[in-house]
């Protein structure tokens, strides 16, 4: 039985777990340097950037059952996938504002875009990591 | 635009090939085809009245 027929093993979960916490890390720990260093530093630098233009981040809130708040959910997923520095923000209450000041800025669409992006890459990123660690990718 | 397509261009490359040359040089072609087709639908929704 190879290791495709028995499913990827437990160390492939753990880089990809890796990978979603700590952009890059997911390649660093399997010794590609180069690529988590890449990786890492094009996904904290979009949050960033997201955040220093004035981005929101999102979350859902339990109490509201609205539809506007199922709406919410797939930015929030989005948002999610950059890992700790989500969460980081999360337990720090900083870049969740969304009063008529930050929506007032050139740049606040623009910074929801990066805020968005940054969490989707971390994605593929985490995939890749994923991959690599299941011999799926060299 | 070109930040974002710069950082996009920048993952899609390093993720989606095998050798160092072929992801350097689709990088290059994601990151050309977000200018262009940005540029040009800006273009676009500039004459669209609505």
């Amino acid at each position: 039985m190879t290791q495709n027929e028995i499913g990827p093993g437990i160390q492939a979960w753990i880089m990809g777990t890796a990978g979603w916490i700590i952009p890059g890390a997911g390649h660093m720990l399997q010794g590609k340097w180069l690529r988590g260093i890449i990786l890492g530093a094009a996904v904290w630098i979009c949050f960033v950037a997201g955040l220093s233009m004035g981005g929101h981040l999102f979350s859902v809130s339990g109490g509201d059952t609205s539809l506007s708040t199922l709406l919410q959910v797939p930015p929030t997923i989005a948002n999610l996938g950059s890992g700790i520095l989500y969460l980081v923000c999360w337990f720090l209450g900083f870049g969740f504002a969304d009063d008529p000041t930050h929506a007032a800025l050139a740049t606040y669409e623009y910074g929801n875009t990066f805020l968005l992006i940054a969490g989707l890459l971390n994605y593929l990123a985490m995939l890749d990591a994923f991959d690599i660690s299941a011999g799926r990718k060299p | 635009m070109t930040a974002f397509a710069f950082i996009a261009a920048t993952v899609f490359g390093t993720v989606a090939r095998d050798t160092a040359k072929d992801r350097v040089l689709y990088g290059l072609k994601v990151f050309a085809e977000f200018m262009v087709i940005g540029l040009a639908l800006g273009w676009v929704l500039y004459f669209l009245p609505f």
